[in-house]
């Protein structure tokens, strides 16, 4: 009996034996359709077949062999006996066809109910011993598993799990034995062979699995030992791995739940090679599947929660420590992945049990350790990304599907933030991990805290406060400083590390210092950082969660000190940073201003409403003047850390805490910082642009101070702002300066603290000086060789000084009509000779010019009396700012000013000339607003123009 | 064929109750080819049973025929090929025959002469006289004792016939008509042989097709001893043979360091309906082998101990396994009998039949590794 050469071939053969067959069947030949049925079969002794071909003609023959039976049981008792016919067909002489046949024929026996069944069945199954080839052994068992289906004893399920058992075991022997057949080159293609098969293999525990149905006892005492012993026994590598997932996914989460230990036993006695994780991973799915369902059908039952009474992680953690001691050769490569996955169960199963957590890092930490820091190599640090930022984690703490996924992030945030203070350990192996990937790391857990905060942000805006209060569960709380420490420690390597692009920073340990250098010189001037603008970032959300839980305990005078705490805490891990602290003290320093409002309010209310408590109080204001100390100490962090590349800042910080105590009413504290202000000044602002700009800061602040005036401490500060401007570099400066500085002496009305223009009458006034300042500026101006500047800047003068006299009586203010006619006329004169200069360039540019000079009367309609200077044209304006810039203004795009470079060189002689324009513009609108200003005021009339 | 137009006499012999006995179907032994396939069917008798019919004479033509009498006789006998031997030893026995074999017309197979005529009954049928007309004789053989079962082998033959002979003063007329014998047994019988050979624990190893007969060349068969008469009863058995429980048979055979099997079955002795079940252990395979064959070989012996030849045929020849075990294998065997036409257990002066199960594996390299084991078969009803 040979079979045919092709696969092509041989499911024609088979064909055609089928219709033949069934030819016979129709007029009742059985010996010969069985002949030919015969035949059929011998296509499947051919061992040249690939298991997919042979799938192939196993899938044709047996559909025939379907009909066969069907006949069979339809004929039964007239034309034959299948108990006859059992015996018969066993004549065949090759075993393969003739097993095929002896199963077609004893299942269709099994159809009847007087047959029997067991010893049949027991027959087949013994029988089935006699193909011991692995491929066509494994397709018949698992024909004689398709064609017993339906037809097991009803009432013996023993029986039929052994049956099933049974042939479970030896398809598994077969299959495992497929791999060591052949030559050893072929090896490859053996697995996948094999990894065709597999499912035949599996069928049987599906099988298994719904012959089982809910008779667990069966399930633990003989079905479990002996799949496992079997998955066990075979140490094959592709079987243990496909047969434990095949466990893991058909029977129960409620047999796994049980058996749990079981399980977990067996992955310690498995080939080497088998990747633990997967297996358990599975398992681990398989059971929070089990959770999710649970609480989806009885949200609330506990009797539902029955199993949550077993200690389930412990089970694993059990296991895990034997694993770590059974296989210390396990590589990190399989461990972590590993860990990840009883990390997912016990956040499902545990969700509020950090101990578990800590545990598996601190076993993590101690593999890691065991391992040798050094040797992470690059292969396992995307493991421990993944393990620390937990990117494989479906972290769906709030379990109910309903949670929306707002919900889910913020559930996120608690959750990282829990375990950032509750689990040392997780610190420990992020420490241990190189700077890069720390960093990664530490942008993810700040990410997720950051990330939610901002929607959460927006959440609450369009909702009342009510609302708010009743939205408190979700927010995050901090709860003491223990847990800003470990968030402060866990941020460490952005804090103490330059930022910087991560992927520049990849060179090791030792280089980063020389890189650090390297840096530090390049880059004075400041640049955008996001890690460092996180940080700020990170550290205004501490304060503020820490006041939200204030506003909500309602306890505020505790927890200022505690707060202070916090804030020190994070001063003193920021400090750190280095060079950094200017990115992130000024969010540190903005966070004291704020306690000390709010200090300055307890206080207040203290000595409002409890005015004899004497020792609280003034626990209170030692503690405002502390907090100033700190601040002062940042400042000098700053300065200290960044030298000179920032002291622009650190002057505006040191002013606005000097108007800051001024406003608390802290004079001495606010004269100390000013005099640091002016210190920075004296010793650090070298560039006169800068000089300028600083003295004007210093000036505008001084100017609203209230709280100087004792001591003299206003009047040597005022005198000292004064003296440096006139001492600046640059005339056009020291002019500006000086008339700016006159306001100094005309202190004006702050309405926000109770002050009114006429009935408050202790302005600091001096009129004299004012005047003094004044003419002082002139003489500046005057003495300028550009004409145009002269101009401006008398022009700019005069403006001051109608200031003056609007603002205060002539006695007063010593700024005289008289004073104000001769410096118009000054201008005047001075204009002419710029004209007259003028106009002998433009004789000889007049073509070009033409257009710009015949605009007046168009300019007149645009000019804005209010504004201080400028130049209209038909599209561009050209206008001089309060510092002397030149700005453009572009007028067709409405008002948006484009800042044009500070002096129009590089716009062409078109806008070079234009300037010339400017002062008479200028003079222009003044006069024009002295005339305006006749309706109104009398005293105008006399004024000239 | 020529006797048709000489023979005055037609004979015809027909048993009592021919048509509703049992017949079994024998291949004649045609000598052209062409009727190879040409079976006839045999009445069955069996043992002690006895023999009756009628003779009906016709005399062709009305004419007279003249006879000194007419005699009916049962033979038995066994024949041998002639060239054989060992015929010669017998060859006075044989000549006893001779006129009856020669003269025989019906015989398919002339190469074989009777070497021993164990069984000759006659007697006269009516007294010399005329025959004038068709004339019908009723004939009985009461209780006749039939000591062997009938054979057809490749060198010897069993046969039982009647024969009916009209003597007359020129040339005998006669015809006879053969029948077939079937031994019953109810318990094992004359398993002569040792039923396995227990020393040789070695696999035997041809390559190819070696098997048959090469290797049991130099096994001394069993001597048979004692008087021709002695062969007149079935041999007395040693008691633990002849006891109705059987033994099993149980093997333990290998080939050093490569193969190690044990098998197993369940008898040694099987009557012909029977299903010879067992198994084989896999100990140690370092084989690869292809598949398994359990073949039953029937070996006829036949001539005396000094020169008898010796003649393999297999009988069955059945696949129990395909592809190579790995160690700890059990294969199961289970060959049913009853639908093979086989021969039990045969045993006399000139030849014995005995069986032998095989156990052939062939590797996939086309080797062939077989170990044989004797088991006794034998009919029951």
């Amino acid at each position: 009996m040979a079979y045919a050469d092709t696969p092509e071939n041989a499911i024609s053969v088979i064909k055609q034996r089928t219709a033949l067959m069934n030819r016979c069947l129709s007029q009742h030949k059985l010996m010969e359709s069985l002949q030919h049925t015969s035949i059929m079969l011998t296509e499947l002794r051919n061992p040249n077949l690939s298991p997919k071909k042979y799938y192939e003609l196993y899938v044709v023959v047996f559909d025939s062999l379907t009909n066969l039976s069907t006949y069979l049981i339809e004929n039964h008792p007239q034309n034959h006996h299948l108990a006859d016919l059992y015996e018969l067909v066993q004549y065949t002489g090759n075993v393969v066809p003739r097993l095929y046949l002896m199963i077609t024929v004893g299942t269709s026996y099994l159809a009847f109910n007087d047959a029997p069944k067991m010893e049949i069945l027991k027959d087949m199954i013994e029988m089935c011993r006699g193909v011991q080839n692995p491929t066509r052994g494994l397709f018949l068992r698992y024909y004689l598993s398709q064609r017993t289906k339906e037809l097991l004893p009803e009432d013996d399920s023993l029986f039929n799990s052994q049956f099933i058992m049974n042939n479970f075991i030896e398809m598994n022997k077969l299959w495992v034995r497929l791999q060591h057949q052949g030559p050893l080159r072929e090896r490859e293609s053996r697995t996948r062979e094999r990894k065709e098969l597999q499912i035949l293999v599996g069928s049987q525990l599906v099988r298994l699995s719904q012959i089982i149905d809910d008779n667990f006892q069966m399930y633990r005492q003989d079905i479990l030992p002996t799949i496992l012993e079997q998955v066990i026994q075979c140490r094959d590598l592709v079987s243990q791995e496909y047969l434990l997932d095949v466990i893991c996914q058909v029977f129960t989460d409620e047999f796994h739940l049980k058996t749990l230990d079981t399980l977990l036993q067996t992955t310690l006695h498995l080939n080497p090679d088998v990747s633990i994780n997967k297996i358990v991973l599975t398992l681990v799915d398989r059971l929070n599947d089990y959770i999710t369902r649970q609480q989806e059908e009885e949200p609330n039952a506990t009797a539902a929660n029955a199993y949550l009474d077993m200690d389930v992680f412990g089970t694993f953690w059990d296991y895990l420590t034997l694993l770590n001691h059974e296989r210390p050769d396990l590589s990190l490569q399989q461990f972590i992945p590993l860990i990840e996955s009883i990390i997912v169960l016990s956040l499902k199963w545990y969700p509020e049990n950090f101990e578990n957590l800590n545990k598996l890092f601190e076993l993590v930490l101690q593999k890691t350790k065991d391992y040798g820091q050094k040797n992470i190599s690059l292969e396992s640090e995307h493991l421990f990304l993944n393990l620390l930022s937990f990117q494989n984690n479906k972290l769906q703490m709030s379990s109910s599907s309903t949670a929306s996924s707002n919900q889910s992030i913020i559930s996120k945030k608690h959750f990282i933030f829990q375990l950032i203070s509750k689990c040392q350990a997780y610190k420990s192996i992020l420490a241990l991990q190189n700077i890069t990937l720390q960093k990664k790391v530490v942008n993810k857990i700040l990410d997720i805290l950051m990330d939610a905060d901002t929607e959460e942000l927006t959440d609450n805006e369009p909702e009342s406060k009510l609302h708010a209060s009743s939205r408190d569960k979700f927010h995050l709380v901090i709860e003491n400083k223990l847990q800003v420490q470990r968030l402060l420690s866990i941020c460490e390597p952005l804090i103490i590390s330059r930022s910087g692009p991560p992927t520049n920073a990849t060179s090791s340990e030792t280089n980063i210092d020389e890189v650090f250098f390297n840096r530090h010189d390049e880059e004075e001037s400041w640049t955008l950082d996001p890690i460092q603008e996180k940080l700020a970032h990170l550290i205004h959300w501490i304060m503020n969660t820490t006041s939200r839980k204030q506003t909500e305990e309602s306890r505020i005078q505790f927890s200022l000190e505690s707060q202070l705490e916090i804030l020190l805490l994070i001063k003193s891990s920021f400090i750190k940073g280095g060079i950094n602290v200017k990115y992130t003290f000024p969010a540190i320093i903005t966070n004291f201003w704020k306690l000390i409002r709010k200090c300055h309010m307890i206080l207040q209310y203290l000595l409002k409403k409890r005015a004899d408590n004497k020792t609280l109080s003034s626990h209170y204001s030692n503690l405002l003047k502390q907090m100033f100390k700190f601040v002062s100490r940042c400042i000098n962090d700053i300065f200290n850390s960044c030298n000179n590349s920032c002291t622009d800042l650190i002057l505006k910080l040191n002013l606005q805490c000097a108007t800051l105590a001024d406003q608390l009413q802290l004079g001495e504290i606010s004269y100390d910082f000013f005099s640091q202000a002016f210190t920075i000044f004296e010793e650090s602002l070298s560039d006169s642009k800068t000089q300028l700009q600083a003295l004007i800061y210093i000036a505008q602040s001084l100017q609203k101070t209230r709280s100087l005036y004792k001591e003299t401490y206003y009047d040597s500060l005022i005198v000292r702002c004064t003296l440096h401007g006139s001492k600046l570099l640059k005339k056009q400066d020291q002019c500006r300066a000086v008339y700016l500085c006159s306001h100094l002496w005309w202190a004006t009305e702050i309405s926000n603290i109770g002050e009114e223009e006429g009935i408050t009458d202790n302005f600091f006034r001096d009129g004299k000086r004012v005047l003094e300042c004044l003419q002082r500026s002139l003489r500046v101006a005057d003495s300028i060789m550009d004409n145009e500047q002269s101009c401006e800047l008398m022009i700019e003068i005069l403006n001051r000084c109608l200031y003056y006299f609007i603002h205060g009586d002539e006695a007063e203010t010593h700024i005289s009509m008289k004073y104000i006619n001769g410096l118009i006329e000054l201008i005047k004169t001075n204009l002419k000779s710029l004209k007259l200069e003028d106009n002998s360039t433009s004789m000889m540019t007049n073509s070009m010019n033409d257009l710009h000079i015949t605009g007046d009367s168009n300019i007149k309609s645009n000019v804005n009396p209010e504004d201080g200077s400028g130049i209209a044209d038909k599209d561009t304006n050209v206008a001089v700012g309060s510092d002397g810039t030149y700005i453009q203004l572009n007028t067709l795009n409405g008002s948006s000013t484009i800042i044009h470079g500070i002096v129009a060189t590089a716009s062409g002689s078109k806008l070079l000339h234009q300037l010339k324009y400017i002062p008479i513009h200028h003079f222009q609108r003044t006069c024009e607003y002295i005339e305006g200003q006749r309706e109104v005021d009398d005293r105008f009339k006399v004024i000239y123009v | 064929m020529s006797i048709f137009f000489k023979s005055p006499i037609d004979i015809e012999i027909l048993f009592d109750n021919e048509e509703s006995r049992k017949h079994v179907d024998i291949a004649s032994r045609s000598s052209s080819s062409s009727y190879k396939s040409m079976k006839e069917s045999l009445p069955v008798y069996e043992d002690g049973e006895s023999l009756g019919g009628i003779v009906t004479l016709r005399v062709r033509d009305g004419k007279k025929v003249d006879h000194l009498g007419i005699k009916v006789s049962v033979i038995g006998s066994i024949d041998m090929i002639k060239s054989h031997g060992s015929g010669n030893s017998s060859s006075k026995k044989s000549t006893s025959s001779t006129s009856s074999s020669t003269s025989n017309n019906g015989s398919s197979d002339i190469r074989k002469n009777s070497v021993d005529q164990f069984l000759c009954q006659s007697y006269d049928l009516c007294p010399a006289g005329e025959l004038q007309h068709s004339q019908s004789f009723p004939f009985l053989f009461r209780d006749l004792s039939k000591r062997y079962e009938s054979y057809k082998g490749k060198n010897v033959d069993v046969a039982y016939f009647v024969k009916v002979t009209v003597m007359r003063k020129s040339t005998d007329i006669s015809k006879i008509k053969k029948l077939w014998v079937y031994l019953y047994n109810s318990i094992a019988t004359a398993p002569n042989a040792l039923s396995t050979n227990g020393p040789q624990a070695n696999f035997n190893s041809a390559s190819a097709d070696g098997e048959d007969g090469a290797s049991n060349k130099n096994d001394a068969t069993p001597k048979k001893d004692g008087p021709v008469e002695a062969a007149d009863d079935n041999q007395v058995l040693p008691a633990p043979h002849s006891t109705n429980e059987p033994k099993p048979v149980k093997l333990d055979i290998g080939i050093e360091n490569c193969l190690h099997i044990e098998f197993e079955y369940a008898k040694s002795q099987y009557s012909l309906k029977e299903v010879i079940v067992g198994r084989i252990y896999f100990l140690l395979t370092r084989l690869r082998i292809k598949h398994m064959e359990l073949s039953l070989i029937t070996r006829e012996s036949s001539g005396l101990q000094t020169s008898n030849v010796l003649t393999d045929s297999t009988a069955i020849r059945y696949e129990i396994m395909d592809g190579s075990p790995v160690k700890g294998e059990t294969i199961p065997i289970r060959l049913f009998l009853s639908g093979y036409d086989l021969t039990p257990n045969v045993s006399c002066n000139y030849f014995n039949v005995k069986n032998y199960l095989s156990l052939v594996i062939i590797d996939e390299d086309g080797r062939r590794y077989f170990k044989q084991s004797e088991i006794t078969l034998y009919r029951t009803r």
